[in-house]
């Protein structure tokens, strides 16, 4: 691709983040929610981390991985169960990182 | 009224400062995450190729790094423009979900502010911001304490991601792929989130939102993400439902 053309999708990306993230809150105010909907939009937050997060420890390779031989699967439990215990962010990551590293180590 | 968000008045100043501050402080724990993506997003820009230029120019523009991610496989494989757009817009879609969550707060200030609001929502900056504020009484909706409290976590978002997408830029060529640095963005997210599953309709929304997200994960643009987060907000809010009926009854 020439440079030209490079710039041009940057800019449009540009245009692409600031259309997306900004949407409702330019059209909203010819489109309002029902309340119903506006109110379950608090569960939005934990629903697309999660969305994020569930692939990356489920899926190996993409296909279900749901065993103690998934590396990330273990290690994401034991980072989840370390933040459940203790609220340390550090510690969870800590763990999780060692663990994750050890079993690849085990496994190669 | 807005003035009194925005305006120069020094008898605000000082509750203006205090609210960024808070912010500041309660995204740095997110900065881990933000981090490690920004290195990893940073690399990735110089490995399919962009010249140091355009990296530092997309990083610091588009500021949105699976979008970023989404469209260097297409330019690398100089996909036509049009595909590359379309295919960032379905990417980020979810923001689309997030904005409509934010609307009640932000909705009153001008045209140009709503822009570059949008533009500094991130995954973690609404998620922190949302799950602090969506009980607040309608009448401190977008008060001065808000508004700056999310500027100042968007700054201290910014400025980790920059950082480290720029250091990732310049040492794209000594960091290994092997190190797994971005399942450390991934375990920062797990720590992140578990706190926000604070209630039972939330547990139902989070576990639906996994297993869409994992069924759906094969699906292209990230179409399993959006749908992970439109089923999630379903089935929380219709656990919300059923439970304040049993409750009713107990």
């Amino acid at each position: 691709m020439s440079d030209l053309t490079i710039w041009i999708i940057i800019v449009g990306l540009t245009c692409v983040t600031v259309a997306t993230r900004s949407a409702f809150l330019v059209l909203g105010e010819r489109f309002a929610l029902p309340e119903r909907v506006q109110h379950g939009l608090r569960y939005a937050p934990a629903c697309a981390l999660v969305g994020l997060i569930a692939p990356e420890l489920a899926l190996a390779n993409g296909s279900l991985a749901l065993s103690l031989a998934n590396p990330k699967l273990v290690a994401g439990i034991a980072a989840g169960a370390i933040m459940l215990g203790t609220r340390s962010m550090i510690a969870a990551i800590a763990v999780g990182m060692l663990a994750f590293t050890a079993l690849r180590l085990l496994a190669a | 009224m807005p003035k009194s968000v925005f305006g120069v008045d020094p008898a605000i100043a000082a509750r203006r400062r205090h609210a960024f501050a808070r912010g500041l402080r309660a995204v740095a724990p997110a900065t881990i995450a933000t981090g490690t993506w920004g290195l990893v997003t940073g690399v990735a820009m110089v490995k399919v190729g962009l010249t140091t230029a355009q990296a530092l120019g997309m990083t610091l523009l588009v500021y949105a790094g699976s979008a970023q991610l989404a469209a260097l496989p297409l330019i690398a494989a100089a996909a036509p423009i049009w595909v590359v757009l379309l295919t960032a817009t379905v990417v980020n879609l979810r923001f689309v979900i997030f904005s409509a969550g934010l609307r009640p707060f932000f909705m009153r200030f001008s045209l140009g502010r709503r822009l570059f609001l949008g533009y500094v929502t991130t995954d973690i900056g609404f998620a922190l911001f949302l799950s602090r504020f969506a009980d607040a009484p309608e009448e401190e909706r977008g008060s001065l304490e808000q508004v700056w409290f999310f500027l100042g976590m968007a700054a201290g978002n910014w400025m980790a991601w920059q950082t480290m997408s720029v250091l990732g830029i310049f040492l794209a060529a000594q960091v290994p792929g092997a190190w797994g640095l971005e399942f450390a963005s991934i375990l920062a997210l797990i720590a992140m989130t578990l706190p926000m599953i604070a209630s039972r309709p939330a547990l139902v929304g989070a576990v639906t939102a996994g297993v869409v997200a994992v069924l759906g994960a094969a699906l292209p643009l990230k179409l399993g993400l959006v749908a992970a987060v439109v089923v999630g907000i379903a089935a929380a809010m219709s656990a919300e439902i059923l439970l304040e009926r049993t409750g009713a009854r107990t």
